[in-house]
């Protein structure tokens, strides 16, 4: 109730529209450290797990169905396979014929055999690396970088720290609209960009020199326009408005450390499948 | 020479959904100086980015010299039609002048003398003969503009586009750009302007096309397009007259786009009254 209220008093407050507007979902609406916490827990927990059940379960529990909560199923699957596929495909195929050990065949191509063991790591692999892309996009889809960056600085991060974090999130839709307009004026000056592979591969320098080129730019002029507004100025920074916390998530983001914490530990010991 | 012609053009953006041209028709004639003006948003650099083929039509059809630009690929038109980007930092990736100059006309296959004496004429015209050794991040952001502008006159299109080529000039680089506009369709070639510059459009062309929403409101002469009657047209699209324009209207000398046309009806209401 409390975040509710301070959501209103923003939104009527004169403060920029986008600050203090709502998610669409209740997932959205939890606070970035949490949804940042479930994120980090599901992808450590993915690899301390082993096997092939718990990291599927958490596949299940702690991405498919808070991304069907939140709305975001569909972008979700698109992204985080996107994201994985090339390292889950080889990984996969790598485990699949190459398994060390691997004894019960069960195809041969040519001096290359799959067994039944290779197919087995290959899976409980595959569920991992889906865990953790799979939490990663979805703490992506539901949270804006500004919204982490200012409960951090809430919380005592300093505000580098946070700006550093928040600009390289922000930089890459920047980077990615830099490269089509480059792409366009290289292309106007005659650049093939829709020929052959070695045409293809030959256009990339003149597209990535700019891109980088520019970035760096970017980055120094921005530098400067920080710090021409005071931006390292020491102490500390007043905030206009918090993201919504509540004393429940704080409890839960804490029992989802130590529940990790535990899960290390019993690991490194020896304890579990 | 081609001449240009887009019909019933319209644009929308996918992403956005944005109507950006709805349904614009346009003919220019080669060797035709046509300055296109308007708000930002108005459509100018999305109508001139369907004449070499970066952008396609929604709906509508661009013909260059009568053939369809649609079965051209964007490599095939930059062999005709030239456009200048905005920002040069867009564009430059070379360690040397010459070498940014020089990739336009080698990628539409130029190779030897040609391509040098191409490269040279660029130079000369943009005023950087003497740079072409020089380090393109080493120029200001006036000359970077002017190298831009070198590196697609090289291409020696039968048509040029520039977008916005006064932005961030000195006076010496307007003067610079004007020379070549002028140069460049003494030579009986097409150039297109994109500008928020009335003066420089008032002084450096002979059509200008105001856009807004997507439309094209006025197609006139530099005259018609500052006369007085046009006023409420440009202002609807956030555009001012020239001063020259003003001034001559207060003192009901007519249209008086240019300094020089203004000065000229002054001399002539002068000798009048003598």
């Amino acid at each position: 109730m409390a975040g509710r209220e301070r959501l209103t008093r923003a939104s009527h407050s004169g403060l920029p529209e986008w600050l203090g507007r709502p998610g669409p979902s209740a997932y959205h609406r939890l606070n970035p450290l949490t949804k940042a916490t479930l994120a980090t827990v599901t992808a450590v927990a993915a690899v301390a797990l082993g096997g092939l059940v718990g990291p599927a379960l958490l596949v299940i529990g702690a991405v498919l169905i808070p991304a069907v909560a939140a709305g975001v199923l569909g972008r979700l699957l698109r992204l985080s396979l996107l994201l994985a596929l090339p390292i889950a495909i080889s990984a996969f195929l790598v485990n699949l014929f190459f398994f060390p050990g691997g004894r019960t065949e069960l195809l041969r191509i040519g001096p290359i055999v799959a067994t039944a063991e290779g197919l087995g790591f290959a899976l409980e692999i595959l569920a991992r690396i889906l865990a953790i892309s799979g939490a990663v996009t979805l703490f992506y889809l539901t949270t804006r970088p500004s919204d982490l960056v200012l409960d951090l600085e809430r919380r005592g991060v300093s505000p580098r720290i946070g700006f550093v974090a928040n600009a390289s999130v922000q930089a890459v839709p920047a980077m990615v609209e830099r490269a089509v307009q480059i792409t366009a004026a290289q292309r106007a000056r005659g650049l093939d960009t829709e020929g052959s592979p070695l045409r293809r591969a030959r256009g990339i320098l003149p597209i990535v020199g700019p891109v980088i080129l520019g970035s760096i730019a970017e980055v120094e002029e921005r530098t400067m326009a920080l710090e021409a507004r005071a931006f390292g100025r020491p102490g500390r920074r007043t905030l206009l408005w918090a993201p919504h916390d509540t004393a429940a998530e704080g409890v839960v983001r804490w029992l989802l450390l130590a529940g990790l914490l535990v899960l290390v530990v019993a690991r490194l010991a020896g304890v579990g499948p | 020479m081609p001449e240009l012609e887009a019909r019933g053009l319209v644009h929308v953006y996918r992403d956005s959904g944005v109507r950006a041209l709805d349904g614009v028709d346009l003919r220019v004639a080669p060797g035709e100086r046509v300055a296109i003006i308007g708000q930002n948003g108005s459509g100018k650099t999305t109508l001139v980015r369907h004449l070499n083929g970066l952008l396609r039509p929604t709906e509508g059809r661009v013909t260059i010299g009568g053939e369809d630009a649609s079965g051209m690929t964007v490599a095939q038109l930059a062999s005709r039609v030239g456009l200048v980007f905005q920002d040069p930092d867009r564009q430059i990736f070379s360690s040397s002048v010459t070498a940014e100059v020089e990739f336009g006309p080698r990628n539409l296959g130029r190779r030897g003398e040609r391509l040098r004496a191409s490269v040279a004429r660029a130079l000369v015209a943009a005023g950087l003969a003497d740079d072409g050794e020089a380090n393109p991040y080493d120029l200001g952001g006036s000359r970077r503009k002017l190298l831009a502008l070198a590196s697609v006159l090289a291409m020696e299109t039968d048509v040029l586009v520039l977008d916005e080529p006064t932005t961030g000039q000195d006076a010496r680089g307007v003067e610079r750009v004007r020379e070549v506009v002028e140069e460049v369709t003494t030579e009986g070639r097409t150039v297109i302007a994109i500008s928020h510059d009335m003066r420089f459009v008032a002084e450096t062309f002979r059509r200008v096309v105001v856009m807004r929403e997507g439309r094209i409101v006025l197609d006139g002469t530099p005259d018609e397009a500052f006369a007085h009657e046009s006023w409420e047209t440009l202002s609807s699209t956030y555009l001012e007259p020239t001063l020259a324009a003003r001034i001559g209207h207060r003192l009901g000398l007519g249209p008086t786009p240019t300094d020089e046309g203004l000065i000229a009806a002054l001399a002539a209401r002068g000798r009048t009254a003598q």
